[in-house]
């Protein structure tokens, strides 16, 4: 019973029910989208680092 | 007298409620916090400033009907209240596009959008607006975000299998009222939507990620994302629903004024009347039903006349709605209606979402060459559409189109006429049981008659 209030735990905070699956989704969507964005502000640093070890 | 509405119920923050014929939100004490937030943070006015989110007066709190209230604010009202599956692709695309804009918002101030319903979003001076004040909270460092996964059901799941499989998929909307399940979008959708990253995982991997956890005991407190992480997810939403465009289509209306049988002396001639007649009914509030895309309505609505235009084909309210954008028109809204089957009470007890005949209903309605097609294409008798106007409108500005207008030859092409009562005698006999003919004229260079009624 506790694991159960454990999954509902943001539920208790929020009036919506998130969905546990909908949560571990939307982690790994967001990691994935928030490297790429981080590649593409350095990319230019990244190009230049690469082609100064040349 | 005190109305509660019935589709405001599920958020414990406050509750929406009608006196004297104005609309009211109660806020409740455990959303003090968050209110103040919102009204102090800047967020609202922001959100005022962009057209964001519906604006409201705080009024003296006395006259709410519970005790938890902190503050009883009086909101704008809106007159024709439209749902997600009334509305056409780019209505629903700008409506998600609005709602990812206002958490952008949010989150630079803070706050964080609580829940995401489509609902929540009407069309105001014809653009989307958030009209649920209290769908704000105080953002916590770390928390994804809680609107995830009814972002996806209500607005992304319906624009790709829209624009993936089949325009009349919103249609689903009518039977989940929380938004399209995954799986079932997933299920639908072709297999080369696989190799598009956003929909891949935000519909496909999302439903089986649903599906893998749905019995099982998780922490999720220990799944936590920086606001760097939430940012990148809302930015590639965003984006994701940007790049979603629909095919071009060809449906049975979409091309109706080029294919149409009218000289331009009839068709100018026509609008003069309906211009006319508009001007005689004195109306302030319209319904066009069988509006195509809006050549007519736009008699009414460019005279500031607040205008509904329905139609029952979904290329040709994209088509309308896309003109309202274009030339921001303020008093016309396009919506998708089946006349023969239009939209039912829904939702908890059938009280959550109104039926087509419980929403506000206009002083006039137009109904242009629709008459054959209800008469002859649904074989409706003249009495059950006499009556059916009577019921939601006062001024009927009626066009009947006789047997051998070309229209009506085409519909007879492959059935049987088993019609012996469309005539003009028999159109006039019945609709003559519930209104009195106020003007009658015939439309120059065409068979059609064009009649203004009034109830008696």
């Amino acid at each position: 019973m506790d694991k159960l209030f454990d999954i509902l735990n943001y539920s208790a905070i929020s009036y919506l029910d998130p969905g546990t699956g909908s949560l571990i989704i939307q982690l790994a969507i967001a990691t994935f989208v928030a490297g790429g964005a981080f590649i593409k502000i350095k990319w230019s640093a990244i190009k230049k680092y690469f082609s100064k070890n040349k | 007298m005190i109305d509660l509405d019935k589709g405001s119920f599920r958020d414990p923050s406050g509750f929406v409620f009608y006196k004297d014929g104005q609309i009211y939100r109660q806020v409740n004490e455990s959303y003090k916090d968050n209110y103040e937030l919102l009204m102090s943070s800047g967020l609202y006015d922001e959100l005022i400033k962009e057209g964001l989110l519906i604006p409201h007066t705080e009024v003296d709190s006395k006259s709410s009907c519970s005790n938890e209230c902190y503050k009883l604010i009086k909101p704008e009202m809106v007159n024709f209240i439209s749902y997600p599956y009334e509305w056409c692709f780019s209505q629903i695309k700008d409506a998600a596009l609005a709602t990812v804009r206002i958490q952008k918002l949010a989150l630079a101030r803070g706050m964080s959008l609580k829940d995401s319903s489509a609902y929540n979003i009407q069309f105001v001076n014809g653009k989307p607006t958030m009209i649920d004040t209290l769908s704000f909270e105080k953002y916590e460092e770390g928390k994804p975000w809680v609107a995830y996964g009814q972002f996806c059901r209500h607005f992304y799941a319906p624009l790709v299998l829209m624009a993936y499989k089949d325009i009349r998929l919103n249609q689903l909307l009518r039977c989940y009222i929380d938004g399209i399940p995954l799986d079932l979008a997933s299920s639908m959708l072709p297999g080369s939507t696989k190799f598009n990253f956003s929909i891949m995982a935000n519909i496909h991997l999302h439903a089986k990620t649903q599906a893998n956890y749905s019995d099982k005991a998780v922490d999720v407190k220990k799944y936590t994302m920086s606001k760097m992480q939430l940012s990148a997810l809302i930015d590639s939403l965003e984006s994701a629903v940007n790049k979603l465009k629909l095919d071009k289509v060809n449906t049975e209306w979409g091309d109706y004024y080029n294919a149409t049988n009218y000289s331009d002396d009839a068709f100018n001639h026509k609008k003069q009347l309906v211009e006319s007649f508009l001007q005689t009914a004195g109306s302030r509030y319209i319904w066009d039903l069988g509006a195509n895309t809006g050549v007519f309505s736009r008699l009414a609505s460019d005279k500031g006349i607040e205008t509904i235009a329905f139609d029952i084909d979904p290329i040709a309210v994209e088509k309308n709605y896309l003109h309202c954008k274009q030339n921001q028109e303020k008093s016309i809204l396009p919506i998708l209606m089946d006349l023969t089957n239009p939209s039912p009470s829904l939702g908890w007890s059938n009280e959550e979402r109104m039926s087509f005949k419980g929403r506000k209903l206009p002083d006039t309605v137009l109904a242009l060459a629709l008459i054959h097609h209800l008469a002859i294409s649904n074989n409706l008798p003249f009495s059950k559409i006499a009556k059916f106007f009577s019921e939601i409108c006062s001024s009927l500005i009626i066009e009947f189109v006789p047997k051998g207008d070309s229209q009506v030859n085409k519909l007879l092409a492959t059935r049987e006429d088993i019609f012996d009562q469309y005539h003009q005698e028999g159109f006039e006999k019945e609709f003559s049981k519930y209104y009195t003919i106020q003007q009658r004229e015939k439309i120059q260079g065409s068979d059609r008659t064009l009649y203004l009624l009034k109830r008696k």
